[in-house]
This record gives structure tokens, C-alpha cells and sequence, in this order.
């Protein structure tokens, strides 16, 4: 199949999401590894550990502003609602995820579930929600 | 929504690709539509008709 100038391949906006995903992506792993060396486990909460620790949240916001970027830079109005889909699917995900799961602490001796994990959990989603697109729009739902 | 697309493109021997370049959409796009899986906004319908030459309702009816 012949690849379309419009499609995702070729989509400025894509590509555009890409590059800034994994410069966000590269920069939060490093900040991970790099906080997890500087900082034992529950440090003091003094300026320098709270700066260190925060690095990683900056790189979070990076990705969630791409994303949000991605929905407003993508003029195909059809694969923009595919994106919309998935992100719905995801919101979806994470809200059932932590409130099932946060009842079960309240009334179960369940291990606590970080709210760091929401973010993956969500980015998790959006994978899920291309699946979904893919099964209720078939061909059409590939973006 | 019922519409004539892929008629109207056969038509004129174009793919699904010929189209999707001429309206400046996606391939998937135009599948979306011609298999009714999306109703395009306002304005891609005029391009549509524009492109086709017809009235919008000549392309897309009520079911």
C-alpha cells in the first residue's frame, strides 16, 4: 500500500508529537535513574531533594503538553477525533483503575498503589484506546 | 448519514487515496466516511461537494 502524505507517517503534527514525546521520554527516564541515586528513599523534603525529585514532573508535564499540543496541531479533523477517542478511552481507564483499586485499600490490606503510576497508567490507556479504535472502526481506525 | 462517495469516486477512477489528496485529508479519512463510520464536519462536506461539483445533498442523504 502506497503511504499517503496525509497519513500518520507523514502527518507534520505527528511527527512533531514524536520528537517532543521522546525528548520528554529520554529526559524523565534520566531524571528517574538519576533522583533514584541522588536521593534515598523518603529523603527530607529540603529544597535541594524537593528540586531533584521534581525534575522528573517536569518531564511529565512536557509529555502531557505534547499531547495536548498534538490535539490542536492535527488539522485532520477525522484523525483528530481518533486521538480524542483514545484519550477518552484513557481517562476512562485510569479513573476505573484508581477509584476500584482505592476502595480496595480503604477496605482491604491491598498494597497502596502510588499516584505516580496515574500517569502511566493513562499513557497505558491511550495504547488501549488505539486497540478499541482499531476493533469498532477496522481499517479506518489506525491513525 | 448514507452518502454517494464512493460512487462518485469510482466514477472517476480515483482511490481512496486520490481523494483523500485532493480534499487534503487522510486515506482514512475518506474510508471513514464512504463506509459511514464518520460524518465529516460542515466545512469537509463542502469541500467534498465543491470537489465534486454537486450539492451537498446530491453526496450525503438522511437515512
Amino acid at each position: 500500500m502506497a503511504i499517503n502524505p496525509f497519513s500518520r507517517r507523514r502527518n507534520p503534527a505527528y511527527r512533531r508529537y514524536t520528537i517532543r514525546m521522546a525528548i520528554s521520554a529520554a529526559v524523565y527516564i534520566a531524571a528517574i535513574v538519576a533522583a533514584s541515586r541522588l536521593l534515598h528513599k523518603q529523603a527530607p523534603a529540603s529544597p535541594g531533594a524537593v528540586m531533584i525529585a521534581l525534575v522528573p514532573g517536569l518531564a511529565v508535564l512536557a509529555m502531557i503538553w505534547a499531547i495536548g499540543r498534538l490535539l490542536s496541531e492535527l488539522d485532520d479533523e477525522y484523525l483528530r477525533m481518533l486521538e480524542v477517542r483514545k484519550a477518552i478511552f484513557a481517562t476512562g481507564m485510569t479513573l476505573a483503575v484508581a477509584s476500584v483499586w482505592g476502595l480496595l485499600e480503604i477496605f482491604t490490606a491491598v498494597p497502596s498503589l502510588p499516584v505516580f503510576w496515574i500517569f502511566p497508567i493513562w499513557a497505558m490507556g491511550l495504547g488501549a484506546g488505539a486497540v478499541w479504535n482499531r476493533l469498532t472502526l477496522g481499517d479506518a481506525g489506525c491513525a | 448519514m448514507k452518502n454517494r462517495l464512493k460512487i462518485l469516486r469510482a466514477e472517476r477512477d480515483w482511490s481512496q487515496q486520490d481523494l483523500a489528496e485532493r480534499l487534503g485529508v487522510s486515506r482514512q479519512s475518506v474510508n471513514a466516511i464512504e463506509t459511514g463510520k464518520y460524518d465529516p464536519s460542515l466545512p469537509l462536506a463542502f469541500r467534498i461537494a465543491d470537489l465534486f461539483a454537486l450539492p451537498i445533498e446530491a453526496i450525503f442523504q438522511r437515512d
